[in-house]
């Protein structure tokens, strides 16, 4: 240990490059702090730590240990503007104050047992999410999961256990979450893995693969240097749905916000189109289109029918570059059904007036314009969202796609000057070829390919749990699994698989993403599953008790990545440079917590499977093992790397040659034809009209869906009588999904949540003062959003950043029943999102753009829920972090 | 002499100034600077926002709140202990450890930046990481964290040229002299679209014209390729007649006063 404190304090001497140092810090580490989970990094961040405590988290210079020089810094010019990067990264307002994450009173302390379950006698499944836990040491934890395991097994097959393993969390590659159970479970058999589908950008996996191939996640692609050919060839940018000063954050920080403005003064104008005035159009907007949510096909249609009228489409290209124009222009212009896709015929429909659209269409035909998402925020998650998504295709490729300025961009999530490992044509995910060919590559990616990739022996969609649990067996059409192919999505899966293959019904959860309820769709139905009686074991893992975890049997404290050592690159772009950080334990682990990765050696040890599943590696050897694994010891020595912590990627010397987007196709298309079938933009899907002749919700060509057999959630339903608002909902401004809701010092933040009459902090509901007036809501009451799914409660927000009609409510709340699976007090939207999947044969969620009605909830109804659930209220509650630990522990104060 | 230049064109309202000066402050102790802050509840850094506006013409205003360290500054001659002194390099600090809690600062302030802290009894506020500075930090923490630089902080003498180009004061009738200067504070707004109700088109190159009804002085736009109009920079509570012209065809508005932001929604021009 001296060795150690010798070794920070001739860290301690070390002076920044520009002369800043830390008062009295004893050590400072590095962490990324970007919150969207896996092995991508983000938010890189200097933590300074004294006498055991974290003191401070601020934003990593770069130059701190490094010459600029040495970076080879890009650069973007327009109109005699410049745009360089900081030498500093730029964490988001969470990331600042995780501090208080790491510290939350709500941190799980210890291994916990729900009290009424009793694995060798009453289990009482149906009091999930009801009883109180109580404490117990890790060695009985680790007995009783164990014990269950071989029971199951025995009793069942191993394929009997579901890995709920997915998600979004820390980044962290040696002790992350997500999939560490996996590590053991496959060493005995395997298990069924729940996949997670591409929850923030549905639309583009389920649609615009089928027009444009596969693309990055279904986005564009490739999409390399487009950053700076939008800055110098835009004339307009359409943030169609997205918000480029939300979304970003949780993920890689806060660039995107630099990047808006620095278009904003070099004339780029910068056109939103969505039901709110979202954080980005509230401060970038030129023009604000407001558009009933998931309606967006209809305005679509409505700029085709304009261009293909007036002749301002490039019809060159589309007479080159696509295939199927002519049904679509049939569909268009209404000699396939009657019905011209007027911009009088859409105005209704999304809410935006007739002149309004004409003139969009016009603008968006006469200037050279891009389209910019991150994600997409609503439009690309709602019922249908294929179709939008494929239309946005159809509108680029109408307006040349791929030439200098025309592209779809995930505003500088891709299209950031390559670096010198950067090979050309690498997605994100090309970096870690080199590791898997490497000697720990299993230890090490294995259980971080439980997110991305469909790999365990029987499969569930994770939109499809309830389903499956409730209603088996089910069948779905592709995995969902965020990397597969186009052509998986024609391959029909069912669950249970044959019992000759080891096939069975799920009867044990182990979940270390507890999020499933506040984050996918219809949580109540999931609630209501997970207190089947089938479900004979519930295991959570986590460093909260939050969410799902309150619906567990047993409870098992992670810690976070302040607590362990560990390496992460942080290659994904969006941050000024790219670089990898030496993550070195901060501070000690909070009470009786391991992290994700320990936790499941400890299970491991109770069933003689620990040399199995660390593979003999100690962490500090699989440190060094990614490091290595990576290439890494090609640029900066491990002991540099160990002396610093840090390696900033020098950006490449010919960075600015690479060809941008898709302008090899737009130059040639024959030689550079696109992954489809046909080499072109499919307008119209030849695959999709065989595999799936009768759908009438995904048609081979993209169309207006009014409604359909598995959604009725458009304001001319039947439905709309009783539910008549239209809910808009975003990833949230203040947490990523589920994360980060019990920060105190965001809680205050006004947009962040709302003191209700009762002094309980409502998760904000924003409403347009005519709808309120008319059912007599005033701001900061207490309101009611339900629908025949359930309820949830809220904080009116009153005020004209949202559009009539439209309700919004950021998802991810945390869960607080008091009705578990009926009525929800965090006001978690998600619970009564729909059940359905996004259409028939498309396995993604719809959980924004559904029908709801609002009311206003009056004290006496508070105390009249008091009275009748006083379980329910009589939690421990802090307004300052919301539900406390000891909420749900029994004696959880001693 | 140190003072804050904050660009208010690029605030983005992250609040990433608020959250790290709690996460400098609470649970910190700087004494002799500054005792730790109470968790919630003090802001000396406190981002204000407004929205601006109506559907779909809005946009939020911004603006970080913080300590004006005034050259002039009232809390010091109020505090009946000597407690708050300014220092050569213009930063005003409240001595924790002479402050006895009378609280005279606090009504002496007129812009609400000093808070009380029941459990310490003591008035606290902020101190520009002025423990910082002095360990060689070029910065406060507000300025390290703010993504779009808005927040600039050093010598005064750094900023000559943009603080005579339009920086204002908050309140400058005080006559307090602050150290904190804000670039394009938002003024008000008019703004509409026209279009033509019979062609269903908005109306591109209208000449809208805005007179003000006491003065007379007349400002001229012509409607963009959207219909849209917008005057901005507008004073507060002034009164203005609108006229909107376009072939022949004209309409006009009396009376509009700026006293809040005025959308005047798609105008049918007949």
């Amino acid at each position: 240990m001296s060795e150690e404190k010798d070794r920070l304090k001739a860290r301690g001497e070390d002076v920044t490059a520009d002369g800043e140092r830390a008062a009295e810090t004893e050590k400072t580490v590095l962490k990324a702090l970007g919150l969207s989970g896996g092995i991508y990094g983000g938010a890189p961040c200097a933590v300074d730590v004294k006498n055991g405590r974290i003191i401070r988290i601020r934003p990593l210079h770069y130059d701190w240990k490094y010459n600029k020089k040495q970076f080879n810094p890009w650069k973007f010019e327009r109109n005699g503007k410049t745009l360089e990067p900081l030498m500093k990264s730029l964490p988001s307002p969470f990331t600042l104050a995780y501090k208080k994450r790491v510290y939350s009173p709500n941190r799980i302390r210890y291994p916990l047992k729900r009290v009424d379950w009793d694995p060798k006698g009453e289990r009482h499944p149906e009091n999930r999410g009801k009883s109180k836990f109580k404490r117990i040491s890790w060695e009985e934890a680790a007995e009783i999961i164990a014990n269950e395991v071989k029971r199951i097994h025995e009793k069942y097959g191993p394929l009997a256990i579901l890995v709920q393993g997915d998600g979004h969390g820390e980044c962290k590659f040696v002790h992350a979450p997500h999939g560490c159970s996996s590590l053991l479970l496959d060493k005995m058999g395997g298990f069924t893995q729940q996949v997670r589908n591409p929850d923030s950008w549905e639309g583009w996996y389920w649609g615009a693969k089928h027009v444009w191939g596969p693309g990055l996640i279904g986005m564009m692609n490739p999409a390399e240097n487009i950053v700076k050919d939008m800055t110098e060839n835009c004339d307009m940018v359409l943030l169609w749905g997205g918000d480029p000063e939300t979304t970003p954050w949780g993920f890689r920080g806060q660039f995107p916000s630099r990047l808006c403005y620095f278009w904003s003064e070099i004339g780029i104008k910068q056109v939103y189109i969505c039901p709110d005035l979202n954080y980005g159009a509230a401060v970038h907007a030129d023009k604000w289109i407001p558009i009933l949510p998931n309606t967006d096909a209809a305005l679509q249609l409505a700029i085709i029918y304009m261009w293909i009228k007036e002749g301002t489409y490039d019809t060159e290209y589309v007479e080159t570059h696509t295939v199927g124009f002519d049904r679509v222009k049939a569909y268009v212009m209404g000699t396939e059904d009657g019905i011209p896709k007027t911009p009088e015929w859409a105005s209704p429909k999304c809410g935006v007036p007739e002149w309004t659209i004409k003139a969009l269409a016009r603008e968006f035909a006469s200037k050279t314009t891009s389209i910019v998402h991150y994600f997409a925020g609503g439009m690309a998650r709602g019922p249908y969202s294929h179709e939008p998504a494929r239309l946005e295709v159809i509108l680029l490729g109408m307006q040349g796609l791929g030439k200098p300025g025309v592209h779809q961009s995930q505003i500088a999530y891709e299209g950031m000057p390559r670096n010198i490992i950067g090979g050309k044509g690498q997605s994100h995910m090309g970096m870690f070829q080199n590791l898997a060919k490497s000697p720990a590559a299993e230890r090490l990616l294995k259980p971080h390919k439980v997110t991305p990739v469909a790999w365990g022996k029987q499969l569930i969609p994770k939109t499809l749990i309830h389903k499956a649990i409730l209603n088996p067996p089910v069948t779905f059409w592709g995995t969902g699994a965020i990397e597969t192919t186009t052509e998986d999505q024609f391959v029909k899966y069912t669950y249970p698989i044959p019992k000759e293959k080891g096939g069975t019904e799920i009867h044990m959860i182990w979940t270390d993403t507890p999020c499933r309820t506040t984050c996918w769709n219809c949580g109540n139905e999931i609630i209501e599953s997970t207190r089947n009686s089938k479900i004979e074991c519930v295991v959570a893992q986590h460093p909260w008790l939050e969410n799902d975890c309150l619906f567990a049997d047993i409870i098992l404290p992670s810690n976070t990545t302040m607590e362990v050592d560990d390496i992460i690159p942080c290659i994904r772009q969006g941050c000024h440079f790219q670089s990898v950080l030496l993550m070195r334990q901060a501070i000690k682990p909070i009470g009786e917590s391991k992290s994700d990765y320990e936790v499941v050696c400890e299970v491991a040890k109770k069933l003689d499977k620990y040399d199995e599943v660390t593979d003999g590696k100690t962490v500090e050897e699989l440190i060094k093992a990614v490091f290595d694994g990576m290439g890494f010891n090609n640029y900066v020595s491990w002991e540099e790397f160990n002396e610093k912590d840090y390696y900033v990627f020098p950006v490449a010397k010919d960075w600015e040659q690479d060809p941008a987007g898709l302008i090899k196709f737009y130059e040639d298309p024959e030689t550079n034809p696109l992954p489809t079938p046909s080499g072109k933009l499919e307008f119209y899907s030849e695959r999709l009209a065989q595999n799936f002749p009768e759908d009438k919700e995904r048609p081979p060509i993209p169309k207006w869906i009014e409604k359909g057999d598995t959604h009725d959630e458009n304001l001319s339903s039947e439905r709309a009588k009783k539910y008549p608002l239209l809910v808009m909902s975003n990833h949230p401004r203040w947490r990523v999904h589920a994360q980060c809701d019990d920060i105190s010092w965001t809680r205050e933040i006004p947009t962040c949540k709302v003191k209700g009459p009762d002094g309980y902090m409502y998760e904000p509901i924003w409403i347009n003062p005519k709808d309120a007036e008319r059912r007599g809501i005033n701001n900061r009451d207490i309101v009611k959003v339900y629908n025949e799914r359930g309820a949830v409660l809220g904080g009116a927000m009153v005020w004209e950043r949202i559009m009539p009609g439209v309700i919004s409510m950021d998802h991810g709340a945390r869960v607080d029943s008091i009705i578990p699976g009926e009525l929800d007090r965090g006001g978690a939207i998600n619970t009564i999102a729909p059940s359905g999947i996004i259409s028939k044969h498309c396995g993604g969620q719809a959980t924004s753009g559904f029908l709801v009605e609002v009311e206003k909830v009056s004290m006496s109804q508070i105390e009249e829920w008091m009275r009748q659930y006083p379980e329910a209220f009589q939690k421990e509650y802090d307004p300052a972090s919301g539900l406390r630990f000891n909420a749900w522990v029994e004696g959880g104060s001693q | 002499m140190k003072v804050f230049v904050i660009d208010l064109s690029i605030c983005n309202g992250c609040y990433s100034c608020q959250i790290a000066c709690k996460d400098e402050h609470v649970s910190n102790d700087w004494t002799p600077y500054a005792k730790p802050q109470p968790d919630t509840g003090q802001f000396w850094v406190k981002i204000l926002e407004e929205v601006r506006g109506t559907v779909p013409k809005v946009r939020v205003a911004y603006r970080p709140h913080l300590c004006m360290h005034c050259d002039e500054a009232p809390c010091i001659p109020a505090c009946r202990r000597n407690a708050i002194y300014k220092r050569e390099d213009g930063i005003v600090i409240i001595d924790p450890e002479k402050c006895a809690g009378h609280r005279n600062c606090i009504d002496a302030c007129p812009y609400g930046v000093i808070y009380f802290n029941e459990d310490l009894n003591i008035a606290q506020k902020c101190t520009s990481c002025a423990h910082l500075l002095d360990n060689g930090w070029s910065k406060p923490r507000c300025a390290d964290v703010c993504p779009t630089e808005a927040i600039k902080f050093g010598e005064e003498s750094e900023f000559t040229d943009l603080i005579a180009g339009g920086a204002e004061v908050i309140s400058p009738e005080l006559g307090l002299k602050p150290r904190v200067y804000y670039l394009n504070i938002m003024k008000r707004f008019v703004a509409g679209t026209v279009y033509d109700p019979e062609q269903k088109e908005v109306v591109i190159g209208a000449i809208c014209t805005l007179t003000d009804t006491k003065s007379g002085e007349k400002s001229t736009v012509s409607t963009d390729n959207f219909g849209d109009f917008w005057f901005r920079g507008l004073p507060e509570d002034s009164g203005y007649d609108l006229k909107i012209e376009r072939d022949g065809r004209v309409k006009t508005f009396h009376d509009i006063r700026t006293k809040k932001d005025v959308n005047l929604g798609d105008i049918p021009l007949t």
